[in-house]
């Protein structure tokens, strides 16, 4: 038996899969209750007669380090930052606990600026005395050389040894300081309460005899071992966004260029799969209007849903960003998005004659036939959604590019199909597929698509390889790894691709995502040559696989 | 406030050779240092990616010799395409100042290109003004060069045109590359005082540049007034520049633009692509964004390293007086010089291409006409590196050339066509009023129009 729950907005949705198909799904509105307790509840809900001892894996995604990040109300968190030269320190300042070090490590990784054992004595001190136990380190170029950083940590363990201390090394893989700062920073200042959450998992689970291995749903779509989420919480953070996506694509037919829309009560999500595989926003996902290092997918967000308010305003139908209750059909005080459709198409949701009379009502408001209005509203509907999903296209195609092969040869989106989830998508994505002029699906597991996605995602893993001939050695962005390169002088891109490949391998093996590293390939693969004077003195390469979102080989998919 | 618009076209797949200067390295480091530093995402940039530039942008400018795909690869189109993107981003109001890290760069090359000279085959900055003009209707421009090399392809096109103020100080010709850029280059008559060299001594410093720029360079600006001005921007008087002597910071190349406060810089040369452009390109970015650049330096900066040379001061001073005069008594120079040459004014010169090993002569005469810019005819030969020789002639009519003189002009492209004198590979005309570009091939008889219209940029 495969698990998969997803904590939602206003549920907590659940999916059983066993002999490769869906057996059973739960969905709990929340009540009172906290985060874990409704994951809980569901579990048992999906276990009821049933043996926990079957269940081979359980994978969670949840809102709680989305939300820690909304309300602002993580841990007190100081930064330590050493940004070196370049920028003004203050665009760095993300917190008034902000600390700078001097110190600084050019694009090579070479120290050109050593630290100060003093200043960094005086800052732990300060640290110390405003009582902050939390601490994110970070230095501008450390994914090239992590020394600084370490140098840093070392002294804490040293003089403030109950504080816990994160390392923008080790939460980012790539260029972008300002990114790595705020991941390392929202890193750190998440984790306690994270960390609280997982040891209630752990606990609950063993409690009911699990004996399988526990999975945390990430932004991109992929999952990681409870245990690792402990050092990576962050990458927890909108999750639910991404359970969607990956349950688009179990319940997509075939690996095809679509986009997801999770239409819900007050917001449509808009994700696009590139070839069946989730596409990731190239900036990182942003939390609280700053960049971080997180990938997380390409996803546009619009507050349109079925529970949309239709209003008059100025003569015109408008429909309105909030929710003033259900639609008319189901007891709501208006009319809403939903019952537009209703009348629209004569769909027969809910109690029908109610749609209709609210639809009237607002129509000879605006001298309007009713028939009208409800057209109005579906042409709106349908061409907002369709306008900012070209839109997701035309950013797609003209994602910067940095060789002149890419600019001559300039991609362009070929839709193939809409995939309709969530409780709305019924009704609207059957006409905005007809607008667009492409097929769909909407499948009938559609409202617990994201559980079946959380059930059925399988594990990510990302590593990213920097290398310097001239200087002979390599650095990887996980767990401290770097090196001699073996035979410098005759070291080439297919010896660095390699390299890459078997850290990764080696990484997923601990990571619990062994079985998958075969199918882990070369993302970004870039060789400079280094000429001094008219010779060459060495090589440069970037090289970064990874294991990329997609299904676990248990799931045999849905049926129609 | 608006953003700094910035294109950042490093050509990572694209060298002259494995080895040379433009090389897929050379902007390596520096696209590591403003993607380390962020710059991308802050609210005071926005990033634009290039276009291609149409062959109808390159004929605008060039006649290239046999033909525009011959001279520009795909890499120059993009390069150029990139300038054009930035320039359109300003014209638009999108940005209140842009700044396009393209390669290869542009400032070598002349109207008449028959390869490859100071690593350039086609000039971006020319193809982007002349872009401007048409779209636009922009009209005075002002173009200040501030490569270490003299931008000699910049200022022949635009040697004969009033309407552009062509300013370059770069190290002395005498001592560098390509040789000239001499205080007695002014223009030609009808733009006599609109071409001012500034020869720097070797190793100048910070100080004896900014010491030009507001003495010289910025007066010149108040007294022009031009509607745009275009920083063609080299990067190789840093101190630790392989193929020059001079001795400026990236702070200084950061101080120059906040007074120069141009409105589009583009790219040009800059060899120290470790040591000098990640911190110049970083300097020139914050400058125009507006943002503090005290924090920025290179590793190895001992401010007392620079001490400018007295005598070499005085020497700046000097150059300051005399180019502002010639300057502003540049009317009147003109007036007298168009009436001494009547008609035609004519010349004729030897232009080298370093990299491609070609040697051009060409004879060119400029019609003067005291209502408009009229026209120019170049009658061009040279001996390509593969063996072949081209002997061409060229019709340039000018943007604001009058009724009689685009006739004129247009009656000569054909009688040189139907009269086959002089046994010409190719007879091109280049009318810009009528935004038309012909090319006739006298070994098959045929003409060619240059097309390709690019679509339109953006759409708002």
């Amino acid at each position: 038996m495969l698990l998969g729950i997803d904590v939602g907005g206003t549920s907590t949705d659940g999916v059983l899969i066993h002999n490769g198909t869906m057996e059973k799904s739960v969905k709990k509105q929340h009540s009172g209750g906290g985060l874990t307790e409704s994951i809980l509840e569901v579990l048992d809900e999906l276990l009821k007669e049933r043996d926990a001892a079957g269940v081979r894996r359980l994978v969670i995604s949840t809102t709680l380090v989305t939300n820690l990040l909304a309300t602002r109300s993580g841990a007190r968190t100081a930064l330590i930052l050493i940004p070196g030269r370049g920028l003004p320190f203050s665009f760095y300042k993300i917190t008034p606990d902000t600390y700078f070090l001097q110190g600084n490590i050019d694009f090579r990784g070479k120290i050109t600026e050593k630290t100060s054992e003093a200043e960094i004595n005086t800052v732990i001190e300060n640290i110390k005395e405003n009582g902050i136990r939390h601490i994110a380190v970070a230095a501008k170029f450390s994914h090239r050389n992590r020394s600084l950083e370490q140098e840093v940590a070392g002294a804490i363990r040293e003089r403030y040894p109950e504080a816990k201390v994160t390392l923008g090394s080790e939460t980012a893989d790539r260029l972008n300081f300002p990114r790595r700062a705020a991941t390392a920073y929202y890193s750190a200042m998440t984790a306690p309460q994270w960390n609280e959450f997982a040891s209630r998992v752990e606990e609950a689970i063993q409690r009911r005899g699990l004996t399988a291995p526990v999975e945390i749903l990430k932004a991109d779509g992929g999952t990681m071992p409870l245990a690792v989420s402990r050092q990576r919480p962050l990458e927890t953070a909108y999750s639910g966004p991404a359970a969607s996506t990956m349950g688009a694509v179990a319940i997509s037919p075939g690996k095809e260029n679509a986009v997801m829309i999770d239409i819900g009560g007050t917001t449509s999500d808009i994700a696009l799969l590139i070839e069946g595989e989730p596409l990731h926003a190239s900036r990182g996902a942003c939390i609280d209007g700053r960049f971080t290092h997180i990938h997380a997918l390409a996803l546009r967000s619009l507050a349109l849903g079925g529970d949309s308010a239709i209003k008059a305003w100025e003569g015109r139908v408008e429909i309105a960003a909030e929710r003033l209750g259900p639609a008319a059909c189901f007891g709501g005080p208006a009319a809403t998005v939903t019952d537009a459709f209703n009348c629209h198409g004569s769909l027969g949701i809910g109690d029908a004659e109610l749609s209709k009379s609210a639809v009237a009502e607002l129509a000879s408001t605006l001298n309007m036939a009713p028939r009208e209005l409800a057209a109005a509203v579906v042409e709106q509907v349908t061409a907002r959604l369709h306008a900012l999903i070209e839109g997701m296209f035309r950013e797609w195609e003209n994602e910067p590019a940095y060789k002149v092969w890419e600019i001559v040869n300039r991609r362009s989106f070929k839709l193939e199909r809409l995939i309709g989830i969530g409780g709305a998508a019924a009704m609207i994505v059957p006409l905005l597929a007809e607008r667009m002029g492409v097929p769909f699906t909407v499948h009938r597991l559609a409202p617990v698509a994201n559980a079946l996605g959380a059930a059925v995602a399988r594990p990510t893993l990302a590593v990213h390889l920097y290398a310097d001939t001239q200087q002979k050695r390599f650095v990887i962005d996980q767990e401290g790894i770097e090196g001699p390169i073996p035979n410098h002088a005759t070291f080439q891109l297919a010896g660095a691709e390699e390299l890459a490949l078997e850290h990764l391998a080696r990484l997923a093996e601990k990571k619990g995502a062994g079985s998958y590293a075969k199918e882990a390939r070369v993302e970004l693969a870039e060789q400079f040559n280094m000429i001094r004077g008219w010779s060459r003195v060495g090589k440069i390469f970037q090289v970064r696989v990874q294991i990329a979102p997609g299904l676990i080989n248990e799931f045999k998919g849905v049926g129609v | 406030m608006k953003p700094t618009g910035l294109l950042f076209f490093p050509a990572f797949d694209w060298a002259i050779s494995p080895s040379h200067p433009e090389r897929e390295e050379r902007l390596l480091y520096t696209r590591d240092q403003i993607f380390e530093e962020g710059i991308m995402d802050l609210p005071q940039i926005r990033e634009y990616q290039p276009q291609l530039a149409s062959p109808r942008d390159i004929a605008r400018v060039h006649f290239c010799v046999p033909s525009i795909e011959r001279i520009a690869t795909e890499a120059h189109l993009v390069s150029a395409g990139g300038a054009i993107v930035i320039g359109d981003a300003f014209m638009k109001g999108e940005i209140k100042n842009g700044f396009a890290i393209i390669r290869p760069p542009g400032h070598h090359a002349m109207t008449v290109a028959h390869g490859n000279r100071g690593f350039c085959n086609i000039n971006n900055e020319a193809i982007m003004i002349e872009y401007l003009r048409r779209k636009y209707g922009l009209r005075r421009i002002t173009i200040v060069d501030t490569d270490v090399h003299h931008g000699d392809g910049t200022q022949e096109i635009y040697y004969h045109d009033p309407d552009v103020l062509f300013i370059s100080f770069h190290q002395d010709g005498r001592t560098l590359y390509p040789g000239s850029g001499f205080v007695e280059e002014l223009g030609w008559p009808p733009a006599w005082g609109t071409t001012i060299n500034i020869p720097l001594a070797p190793y100048t410093t910070d100080e004896g540049i900014l010491y030009t720029i507001d003495k010289l360079i910025l007066p010149l600006l108040e007294e022009f007034k031009p509607e745009l001005v275009v920083n063609s921007a080299g990067q190789d008087n840093h101190y630790s520049d392989p193929l020059a002597n001079m001795l400026f910071t990236a702070g200084g190349y950061a101080e120059l633009n906040r007074r120069l406060a141009p409105h589009i810089a583009v790219l040009e040369g800059g060899y120290s692509v470790e040591s000098a452009l990640p911190y110049i390109n970083l300097a020139l970015i914050m400058a125009m964004a507006g943002i503090d650049s005290s924090n920025l330096r290179e590793p190895d900066f001992d401010r007392s390293a620079f001490r400018e040379a007295p005598g070499n001061m005085e020497r700046l001073k000097k150059i300051a007086v005399l180019q502002l005069e010639n300057f502003r008594r540049r009317e009147e120079e003109q007036a007298a010089q168009m009436k001494k040459h009547g008609d035609f004014f004519s010349a004729q010169r030897r232009i080298y291409y370093d990299t491609d090993n070609i040697s051009e002569n060409q004879e060119i005469r400029q019609r003067l006409c005291k209502r408009c810019g009229s026209y120019r005819v170049i009658d061009s030969a040279a001996m390509h590196a593969g063996g072949e020789r081209y002997r061409v002639l060229c019709f340039s009519i000018s943007l604001y050339s009058c009724e009689n003189c685009r006739e004129e002009a247009r009656t000569a492209y054909r009688d040189s066509i139907e009269r086959a004198l002089g046994n010409y590979d190719y007879i091109y005309l280049q009318d810009r009023a009528a935004d038309e570009y012909f090319c006739f091939d006298c070994s098959s008889d045929d003409e060619l129009e240059v097309g390709g219209q690019r679509p339109e940029i953006g759409g708002d």
